[in-house]
């Protein structure tokens, strides 16, 4: 076991921590909208859209991560390349485009699939008796769903949305596929110069255990306070 | 006020309503009451198009309605008009008590704030839980849940509140307080159909009570004759069923209540 090596590896591969977490939350944050219109296409059965939505989503949930990556990956630029500068002649260079950038859009339309479901299961799980409620004292179908539903919604889905998070966060360690530098790949291409791969797995491990934990713990906190209204206080 | 003319429901194959006609005058309080399966709930909720009738016309005051060609406005209209009080109180669950009632003057009702906290909390007063304001329903009992179910659709002033078997959810020992309520309103002169299982109370507050069964009204009178001197065979033996002993026994239970 190279000590010097497990430590020096470790603070490279801390440095590459933001990329890690700029593709999670990126994808999270663009999936968290658009996922949600889709669960509501889904819901309202919209005509059209809704078929679209559910092969979308069933394609999306059904291709491993990996697959998705390297297909994209490779056909996406060049796809890009002939609409772009062949045909519309923008001249850009499609190419050179950071491979983060590829790496949020992969990673977007899996949580924007995968969110769809989370919210529509839990738009579901709310007693349409209190959208009746909301009706009989005089809200709108929109103003009981913004405000009775979908707040109550939320609750109960964020720890379904901890948990894509997190598998999002794992994922990106498949990014490195991508060329692009986050915390797998600076740590392996360190040990490909001397073959300490051990050294480099620890690393990693270690890092995505602390970046797992802290998002839970986070996720954890936010449940409970979003729940307060469900905390069973004593009755004065 | 209100007059209904064969209403008729059908889920699927099965007629649920078969025509049910109604007639309901300012201040009245009636009571339906008719076996499960009978079709009242389906009627009253069919009246505020919760889960709306196939055919039928619905007169609200100067409104006249009819089911098949209803529009949205329409039904928007006639809202405005009702209450409703949901068996399993169907509070807002991510707002506390006074929030539950404010939310429809305030959002509904376009009632600004201040005025609309001080209507909550003379409504939450009348039913007796002021102290209760800032809780949430999942820390109120049963009886507190549906008594804010109760303000809340009273807060609204509505004219007429329909009350789809107020105690049906609760535990024995708390029904009387919620029966209290709602005798309440009765005595301040607030018109209502109630389905109800609670035969003393029906007795005691009604103006009058419809007696229904499979799809059909079969009979109607006011309480006295309704329950001593029953016309027809169906309800004879609906009444016989229910042991008179009970609703000897039982009666003004929510008065003793009070007395308490």
């Amino acid at each position: 076991m190279n000590i010097l090596f497990l430590i020096q590896t470790f603070w490279a591969a801390v440095r590459a921590i933001p990329v890690t977490v700029l593709i999670t939350s990126a994808s999270v944050l663009i999936g968290l909208p658009l996922g949600f219109l889709l669960a509501w296409i889904k819901i309202r059965k919209i005509r059209i859209l809704y078929p679209l939505a559910v092969v979308y989503t069933s394609l999306m949930r059904a291709t491993p991560m990996v697959l998705l990556i390297l297909l994209f990956y490779s056909t996406l630029p060049s796809f890009l390349n002939v609409i772009m500068n062949q045909k519309l002649h923008w001249h850009i260079k499609v190419f050179d485009t950071n491979p983060v950038i590829y790496a949020i859009i992969v990673f977007s339309l899996i949580a924007i699939a995968n969110l769809s479901e989370v919210f529509r299961s839990a738009i579901l799980t709310i007693d349409p008796g209190q959208k009746e409620a909301a009706l009989m004292v005089g809200l709108s179908p929109i103003q009981a769903y913004y405000r009775i539903i979908i707040p109550q919604a939320l609750v109960s889905a964020i720890p379904n949305i901890g948990n894509l998070t997190l598998n999002i966060l794992k994922g990106t360690s498949l990014a490195f596929m991508m060329t692009v530098q986050e915390v797998t790949a600076v740590a392996k291409t360190a040990a490909s110069y001397t073959y300490n791969y051990t050294e480099a797995y620890i690393d990693i491990f270690i890092i995505y255990f602390i970046l797992g934990t802290l998002l839970q713990i986070i996720f954890r906190y936010l449940e409970r306070y979003l729940s307060r209204h469900k905390l069973r206080v004593k009755a004065v | 006020m209100l007059k209904v003319r064969n209403f008729k429901k059908k889920y699927h194959q099965h007629e649920v309503l078969k025509g049910i006609d109604i007639e309901v005058n300012q201040g009245d309080v009636v009571a339906l009451l008719g076996p499960s399966g009978s079709g009242k709930t389906t009627f009253l909720r069919g009246l505020a198009f919760l889960t709306p009738g196939d055919s039928g016309v619905i007169t609200f005051d100067d409104q006249k309605i009819n089911i098949e060609s209803a529009t949205p406005s329409d039904i928007k209209k006639l809202r405005r008009k009702m209450g409703f009080v949901f068996q399993n109180f169907n509070l807002f669950a991510n707002k506390t008590a006074i929030q539950n009632v404010e939310e429809g003057l305030i959002i509904g009702h376009k009632v600004s704030k201040p005025e609309a906290k001080r209507r909550a909390t003379e409504a939450l007063k009348k039913v007796g839980l002021q102290q209760y304001a800032n809780h949430y329903p999942s820390q109120l009992s049963g009886g507190q849940a549906q008594r804010v179910g109760i303000a809340r659709a009273a807060a609204l002033n509505p004219e007429i509140i329909l009350l789809d078997e107020p105690t049906s959810a609760l535990d024995p020992e708390l029904v009387a307080d919620v029966l209290q309520v709602i005798k309440h309103l009765a005595d301040e002169g607030k018109t209502m159909i109630v389905v109800t299982h609670e035969m003393a109370f029906a007795r005691d507050v009604a103006d009058k009570v419809v007696f229904m069964d499979k799809g059909l009204v079969v009979e109607q009178n006011e309480p006295t004759s309704f329950f001593d001197d029953p016309k027809s065979p169906r309800l004879k033996e609906f009444l016989s069923r229910i042991s008179a002993v009970n609703v000897a026994d039982n009666s003004f239970e929510y008065e003793k209540a009070v007395q308490k």
